[in-house]
C-alpha cells in the first residue's frame, strides 16, 4: 500500500490549475447552471477600507493557528470587504461583509464557514483572480 | 389621606393594566403556524387553528357544509407562502403568499384553492379567478384530530407533504420544490473526469490512509465510490458547482439523494490537456482532506 503523501508543492500546483480553470470560465460554469444563485448581493467594497480592525496575533493568542489567516485577510480589505459572508451571520448580526466577521468580535474566530470562505478568497487573490471572479467562486462553495 | 391612598391605588390599577398586552384574549381560534425548509426553499402555513370542542362531525354540518368554498382555518383566511416557486400536486405554485381555500365535497375530491389575494376574512371566500391556483385533493379519513392542525409530516430531499388535518379529516399534499443543484450532468461532460484515482486521505496523528476513488457515468449523473467501500458514503453522486468543481450527494435505500455535502467536501479536479489528472479535496475551511492522482 502506498501511504506516500503528496506533496505540498505538488498540492499548491494542483491546486493553482485548478483554480485557474475554474475561474477562468466563469461563463461556462453559469451556462451549465452549476453554481448555485446567491442568497443576496455582494456588498461593495467600502471607499478607504482599511484592515485596521481586524484582529492582531495579540488578540488571537487563545487560537494561534488563526493568525495566518487573520494576517491575510487583514491585507486584503478591499476584497474581503466585497464579499458577503455566507454562514448567516450577515443577517443575524447585521454584518456588513466578510471583513466584519474578521473584527471586533470577530466571528471568524470560531466560524469555520467563515475561515473557509476568507482562506479561499485570499488564496484566489494571491493567484490574481478579480474580486468578481472571487464571489463566483465563493459562491460556487458556500452560497 | 383617603384620597391619597384613593389617588395611589388608582394609578397602581393603571400600572398594571397598561403592562397587560393589549392584544392578549382568548380566542375559540387561536394563531398558529408552521414552516418547512427543504432545500432552500421555505413554505409557511399561517392560520387560526379552530377546535372541534365536542363537535362531531364537523364537514357536513353547519360548522363546515358540503361545496362550501371553505378557509381550512378560522378568522382571516389560512395562508400559504412560498419564498420559491413550488410544485403542488404536480401544480406549479409561482412563489409568493396566497390565502388558501377548499371546496368541501361530499363524495370525490376536494379543491385546493390558491388565490393571490392573501388577506381575506373568512366570510369572503373569493370568486373563482383565472389567478388562482386550484387542483384536486384527496380527502381521506384519519384519526379524530382536536384541533385544526398543518403540518409537513414527511420531507425529502426534493419536498414533502404538506397535510391539514381536522376532526377525522385528513388532506395530504404532495410538495414539490425545484432543486438547487442540478445532479444530471451530460456524459460528455463528465468523460474528463471519469475513471480510477489513488486517493491519500488525512489521518490523526499525521497518517495517510490510501485507497482508489473511482469516478463512473450512470443514468445520466456522474457517480464516485471507493474501494474499500465507504460505508457511510458508498456509492454517492458526484454534483457540479463549478466546471472542474464537485461536491458529494448521500443517496438513501430508495435511491434518492438525502444529502449535499457542500462545503463540507468540496472535490476539485486539475485538468492537463482536458483530462483530470488529478484531485484536492477541500473542506468547510478550505483545508485540504485528502489528494488523487489518476491511475494509469
Amino acid at each position: 500500500m502506498d501511504t506516500s503523501p503528496t506533496s505540498r508543492r505538488s498540492f499548491l500546483a494542483a491546486c493553482s490549475v485548478t483554480l485557474a480553470a475554474l475561474l477562468l470560465r466563469p461563463a461556462q460554469a453559469q451556462a451549465a447552471g452549476a453554481a448555485r444563485p446567491a442568497a443576496g448581493p455582494h456588498p461593495a467594497p467600502r471607499a478607504g477600507i482599511t484592515g485596521a480592525k481586524v484582529l492582531t496575533a495579540a488578540q488571537l493568542s487563545k487560537t494561534p493557528d488563526l493568525i495566518p489567516l487573520f494576517d491575510a485577510v487583514r491585507e486584503v480589505p478591499e476584497i474581503i470587504d466585497g464579499i458577503r459572508c455566507n454562514c448567516g451571520c450577515g443577517e443575524s448580526q447585521k454584518l456588513y461583509s466578510l471583513l466584519s466577521c474578521y473584527e471586533g468580535d470577530a466571528m471568524a474566530r470560531a466560524c469555520t464557514i467563515c475561515q473557509g470562505q476568507g482562506r479561499l478568497a485570499t488564496r484566489l487573490h494571491k493567484l490574481g483572480r478579480s474580486l468578481d471572479e472571487i464571489r463566483i467562486a465563493i459562491d460556487a462553495k458556500y452560497a | 389621606m383617603h384620597a391619597r391612598v384613593s389617588h395611589s391605588l388608582a394609578v397602581a390599577v393603571l400600572v398594571v393594566l397598561s403592562s397587560t398586552p393589549a392584544r392578549a384574549q382568548i380566542r375559540a381560534s387561536e394563531l398558529g403556524s408552521v414552516s418547512q425548509t427543504i432545500d432552500g426553499t421555505k413554505i409557511t402555513m399561517q392560520y387560526s387553528r379552530p377546535r372541534a370542542r365536542g363537535r362531531n362531525p364537523l364537514f357536513g354540518t353547519k360548522i363546515v357544509q358540503w361545496d362550501e368554498v371553505w378557509t381550512p382555518g378560522a378568522n382571516w383566511a389560512t395562508t400559504f407562502e412560498a419564498s420559491k416557486d413550488v410544485t403542488l400536486e404536480g401544480h406549479r405554485v409561482p412563489q409568493g403568499k396566497y390565502s388558501v381555500w377548499m371546496v368541501v365535497k361530499k363524495q370525490g375530491d376536494w379543491t385546493l384553492v390558491l388565490d393571490p389575494t392573501s388577506k381575506i376574512y373568512h366570510m369572503d371566500p373569493p370568486d373563482s379567478n383565472p389567478k388562482q391556483v386550484r387542483f384536486p385533493v384527496h380527502a381521506l379519513q384519519g384519526p379524530f384530530t382536536e384541533v385544526l392542525t398543518w403540518s409537513v409530516p414527511d420531507v425529502r430531499a426534493s419536498g414533502g407533504t404538506l397535510a391539514m388535518d381536522w376532526g377525522t379529516v385528513h388532506v395530504p399534499i404532495k410538495l414539490d420544490v425545484a432543486p438547487s443543484l442540478p445532479v444530471a450532468i451530460a456524459e460528455a461532460d463528465a468523460q474528463p473526469f471519469l475513471g480510477r484515482y489513488e486517493y491519500v486521505e488525512k489521518q490523526p496523528g499525521g497518517k495517510t490512509k490510501t485507497s482508489t476513488f473511482t469516478v463512473l457515468y450512470e443514468n445520466g449523473t456522474m457517480k464516485g465510490e471507493w474501494f474499500p467501500e465507504d460505508n457511510y458514503m458508498k456509492r454517492f453522486a458526484l454534483i457540479r458547482i463549478a466546471p472542474d468543481w464537485f461536491v458529494p450527494g448521500l443517496y438513501d435505500k430508495n435511491g434518492e439523494i438525502y444529502e449535499v455535502l457542500r462545503p463540507e467536501m468540496v472535490i476539485e479536479f486539475t485538468r492537463t490537456t482536458g483530462k483530470a489528472t488529478s484531485l484536492v479535496v477541500r473542506n468547510e475551511d478550505d483545508g485540504i482532506d485528502a489528494t488523487g492522482t489518476r491511475k494509469p
